[in-house]
């Protein structure tokens, strides 16, 4: 039996999936990103490996390297990005879903996916981290909450206290002002959720997302915002049977498993 | 030997997209020329006591500019990554080219100027060259930004629109403001036979720059974009006198010049959209796998390139006013037939260099690319058919992990598409 790796190093986070060659899910792991991107993926596919019950990343028929550190995974035989990357694992995990929003640590993507999980169009945002996983934990912060705890304020809400800044360092200030004027906390936490809600409204809109959408990255687990998204996009969004922030290096590990079994 | 300083591309990095081809013999001078703007050969052609005069844009015929006595130098604000100082004078809500050139100017990079020739064509240029007037009585401060007594500053208004009253319109500001003010300054013969030189030497030039981008349309190009780029660049901002031998050199250099036995890149581009100057940024877009076959942009050589045709009996001024709007593709032009003439202009670039995708880039906040570019990202896909990745940047911005991660997903999606055709 032939084995299939994908490690998809993030901002925030590095996930390492292998896969069999029918595709079955072996191992997978998550771990906080170290500051080099290197030993991020070294360690996480000596996680994933060690699961498998193989010695080393070299036992492995084909591994791809995806996500912001993609060019620094050790033995990788190539590397895609994480746009392609997330929406063949959606694809492989539930194929009628035809659009992806992204969050992840450091930008929010919109994807649209063809009929064999290849990327029909997708969308991006610029350099700030307004809307992203970074946004997130600092208004988790000011809140002195992890972010299920966050999450789950937010959902308690009866109204929304819109929050007008979507620059991180300026929403944070507008946050602290709000709390320091009394408002109720579960209000601004539900504020916060609909404005990064609005932010992937241009970036689904921009990819061309039309019927099901569905959540991936790290901040998919966040409820709040999961019903804010459905709110705003007037969309039901699709929850996934596999862990969504598993979904770039499951991609990864797809393409690595297509193109090692293509490969005499 | 040439020192290589700032942002420059250096020895290491110089295999982008995995291309061995052997590099051209004048390339590394080329680069090093670019990176200041007050270059060796300005310097020389002003020790040789001619006049440096600056300019931005396309709507300013550079041709004009290089009467003999005088050269033009399109300016460029190389190694200006923050733009804090011009940024107070005019607002962080406008491009980042406008605030870097003035940047620029205050770091004194432009006192070798003798005259600024400028346009009223995108409004955040036209403010950068309002604040280098000597006397400026809506400035935000009263400076005297080039260090150069005998500077001056001068202002044409660009038709909208191009209709016979334009054109005469056009005709007589260059006339005005260009030929006449360079003639009360420095002397300058603007007579029609000093004109005609001009003209002569500048199509030299576009038929060398043409004669070295056809290469570009091969099923191999035997030259990058990113050197194409470059050579684009020394044209416009180098004398023309002291560069054309360089260029023709180049020419002759392209006739032997044998492809990559392995084409190393994934699908071709054109790459369209708001002002740049900044080669790194096709480099970083060939670095994902796409090769840049074409580009319209402000400073490309699609429109900057054609040469000017003086039909007999017609004053070369008027063949000159005519040539430049009409070969103007500026989304400032709004008439609905001109802007669908664009979309179209753009789809016979993708067809003519064989490229399989579109690249729109603007700078942030440029007035007239930033609406363009979304209408283009709709229309180039939905009636032309052509996939097309849309792209807001900053001035000078090749290090963004982000614009790479962009580029490397628009080259898979393009290459699947491109297996799947069988292509």
């Amino acid at each position: 039996m032939k084995y299939f790796g994908g490690c998809d190093v993030g901002s925030t986070y590095t996930k390492a999936v292998i896969l069999d060659e029918n595709g079955k899910m072996i191992a997978d792991t998550t771990i906080r990103s170290k500051i080099n991107s290197e030993q991020s993926a070294i360690a996480a596919m000596e996680e994933v490996c060690k699961q498998a019950g193989l010695k080393d990343s070299k036992e492995l028929a084909y591994l791809i390297g995806t996500g912001y550190g993609r060019n620094k995974v050790p033995f990788a035989d190539e590397n895609i990005s994480e746009i392609s990357c997330h929406a063949m694992g959606v694809h492989v995990t539930n194929p009628d879903v035809k659009a992806i929003i992204d969050i992840g640590g450091q930008d929010v993507k919109g994807i649209s996916i063809d009929t064999d999980g290849t990327v029909k169009n997708f969308a991006m945002n610029d350099k700030c981290a307004a809307g992203t996983g970074r946004f997130f934990e600092a208004m988790a912060r000011s809140f002195e909450l992890s972010l299920p705890e966050f999450s789950k304020l937010s959902l308690t809400a009866k109204n929304v206290i819109p929050i007008t800044a979507q620059c991180t360092v300026f929403a944070e200030s507008e946050v602290i002002t709000l709390v320091g004027e009394g408002k109720a906390t579960d209000e601004i936490a539900a504020g916060i959720e609909m404005a990064v809600a609005k932010r992937c409204f241009v970036m689904a809109k921009k990819a061309g997302a039309t019927d099901s959408i569905t959540l991936t990255g790290g901040c998919a687990k966040n409820d709040g915002l999961k019903e804010a998204i459905e709110h705003v996009l007037k969309l039901k969004v699709v929850e996934l049977k596999t862990d969504p922030q598993l979904m770039g290096a499951l991609g990864a590990a797809e393409y690595a498993r297509q193109k090692g079994m293509a490969k005499k | 030997m040439y020192v290589r300083v700032g942002l420059g591309p250096n020895a290491e990095n110089r295999n982008f997209g995995g291309l061995s081809v052997k590099d051209l013999k004048h390339l590394i001078y080329f680069e090093n020329l670019l990176q200041e703007a007050n270059n060796e050969l300005v310097q020389k052609a002003r020790a040789d006591g001619k006049y440096a005069v600056g300019y931005t844009c396309y709507f300013m015929p550079e041709v004009l500019l290089d009467l003999p006595g005088c050269f033009s130098v399109r300016l460029r604000a190389p190694r200006c990554t923050s733009p804090d100082i011009a940024t107070y004078y005019m607002s962080a809500r406008v491009c980042h080219y406008g605030r870097s050139l003035f940047e620029r100017a205050l770091e004194g990079g432009y006192n070798f100027l003798d005259a600024q020739m400028a346009t009223e064509t995108c409004t955040v240029t036209c403010r950068f060259q309002e604040h280098l007037q000597k006397k400026n009585l809506d400035s935000v401060a009263d400076m005297d930004v080039i260090k150069n007594d005998n500077f001056f500053c001068e202002f044409i208004d660009v038709p909208f629109k191009k209709t016979e009253n334009s054109y005469l319109h056009y005709k007589e500001q260059l006339k005005y403001h260009v030929l006449d003010k360079l003639h009360e300054r420095f002397g300058i013969d603007s007579s029609d036979g000093a004109i005609m030189k001009a003209i002569e030497q500048h199509n030299e030039v576009c038929r060398l720059i043409n004669q070295i981008g056809d290469y570009r349309k091969l099923d191999k190009p035997t030259i990058t974009g990113y050197e194409f780029h470059v050579i684009q660049l020394v044209s416009l901002a180098c004398p023309k006198e002291l560069i054309l031998p360089y260029l023709r050199e180049t020419a002759e250099e392209m006739k032997t010049r044998e492809p990559d036995e392995r084409w190393p890149f994934r699908c071709k581009v054109v790459l369209a959209g708001s002002e740049n100057d900044d080669p790194e940024f096709t480099k970083l877009i060939e670095g994902c796998g796409a090769e840049v076959v074409a580009d319209r942009y402000c400073y490309g050589a699609v429109e900057s390139r054609i040469p000017i045709v003086v039909k007999e009996g017609q004053e070369p001024l008027d063949a000159i006013a005519r040539h430049y709007l009409d070969t103007s593709n500026c989304p400032r032009f709004m008439p609905q037939d001109i802007m669908r003439e664009r979309k179209q202009r753009l789809a016979d670039l993708v067809k003519e260099y064989k490229a399989d995708g579109l690249i729109v880039a603007s700078n942030k906040f440029c007035e007239y690319w930033s609406y363009e570019r979304v209408i283009n990202t709709v229309v180039m896909k939905r009636d032309f058919g052509i996939p097309v990745c849309s792209i807001e940047k900053e001035y000078i911005n090749s290090a963004s992990g982000q614009l790479r991660t962009r580029f490397q997903a628009f080259v898979e999606s393009v290459e699947i598409k491109k297996i799947q055709e069988g292509k």
